[in-house]
């Protein structure tokens, strides 16, 4: 770069002002040791403070997850659901017990998939109790219909019951035939 | 580039290191010499590479710069931190200032004149006239585009003479005022 005029004044200055720095630089040895003896992992306080607040967040979802687990838990307590059928025709339905040892915390993965297996047999367990007590109404409303009576039913009934409720059969003869004529 | 390589090309340069690291921490010796540990430190630790794009010195001027930002920063939430009162701070700056530049009082008020630059400007002065270099390579070291830095040198050497004017230095030749032409 081709220096004139003021350049010139400007840069002797500078170049006065390089000199002195040059005589009170730093030997470039020592510098370069205490670069090495630094600490090498340097965490500025930014990140530090958002390290800190997401390990807090972490810890929040965590003890959230926790508390509303042992909370679902508390509200259903363990229980051996058992449904025996009323009769004979019905097909005897056992749901399989349900019990969650509450005492055996292994980790959050497992807890949830347990809890999900304990939700889905416990719609099982609801679903064929639905359907066993379906059951047992249909059986009782049969019965019912079956042994119903009409209540003017004896209004019906007459010393010719037997006579009105048979019929002639058809391979007898004339004579017994007449036998169901009224004598004249 | 191994890193034996590199500390051979950093003590080659390192004079010239630690007067820019003079200039970015507005002439603290103590935070210069801070400074270039810690970017003989990112160099070391590999956070900072040398990818061929730009000259050697070009690169670690940069390295130097953002880590004199960086400490800056630091320093800056660290004093405020501390409630150290900025009358401290300047006295103990003007003490270094007697200290470190006794020799002359042109070079002590041309001291003084550079620290009321901007810092743009004072740094693109600084790269032209005291590391020799284009002002390419100083747009390169600044980050910013060759116009912008042209701006700032042209716009810095108006300003530094003005307040040399000022302050009444006396440079034996006087102020012809003229432009650079071949400043590229």
């Amino acid at each position: 770069m081709e220096l004139v005029g003021e350049e010139k004044k400007i840069q002797a200055l500078f170049s006065e002002l390089r000199l002195a720095d040059q005589q009170a630089a730093p030997s470039f040895v020592g510098t370069w040791n205490r670069a090495q003896l630094r600490p090498r992992a340097r965490v500025s306080p930014l990140g530090f403070s958002f390290a800190a607040a997401a390990f807090a967040v972490f810890v929040a979802v965590v003890a959230l997850a926790l508390w509303s687990n042992s909370r679902q838990q508390a509200a259903q307590p363990n229980h051996t659901v058992a449904v025996t059928p009323a009769t004979p025709a019905t097909p005897l339905v056992t749901p399989p017990a349900t019990i969650v040892p509450t005492s055996k915390v292994i980790s959050t993965a497992e807890q949830r998939q347990a809890a999900r297996n304990l939700r889905a047999a416990r719609f099982a367990a609801r679903q064929r109790a639905e359907l066993l007590a379906a059951r047992r109404a249909e059986i009782r409303d049969a019965t019912a219909i079956s042994s119903w009576q009409s209540p003017t039913a004896t209004l019906l009934s007459s010393q010719n019951d037997a006579l009105l409720n048979s019929l002639p059969q058809l391979n007898e003869s004339v004579k017994e035939l007449k036998s169901f004529l009224p004598n004249k | 580039m191994d890193i034996a390589e590199l500390k051979a090309e950093l003590e080659q340069h390192h004079a010239a290191c630690f007067g820019w690291a003079l200039s970015c921490c507005a002439r603290d010796r103590g935070e210069a010499e801070e400074v270039l540990q810690t970017a003989y430190l990112k160099i070391l630790e590999g956070k900072a590479r040398f990818r061929g794009e730009a000259s050697l010195k070009t690169w670690l001027f940069a390295v130097i710069r953002k880590t004199a930002a960086n400490e800056y920063r630091r320093n800056l939430l660290r004093k405020l931190r501390s409630a150290v009162s900025s009358e401290q701070v300047s006295e103990r700056a003007g003490g270094e200032v007697d200290a470190a530049f006794d020799r002359s009082e042109e070079q002590v008020r041309f001291r003084l004149a550079l620290q009321r630059l901007p810092a743009r400007q004072r740094e693109a002065l600084h790269l032209v006239f005291y590391e020799d270099l284009s002002l390419r390579e100083a747009a390169d070291v600044m980050g910013v585009s060759i116009g912008s830095t042209r701006q700032h040198y042209e716009r810095g050497k108006k300003r530094l003479r003005e307040v040399l004017k000022r302050t009444e230095v006396d440079y034996g030749i006087s102020w012809r005022g003229k432009e650079n032409p071949g400043a590229v």
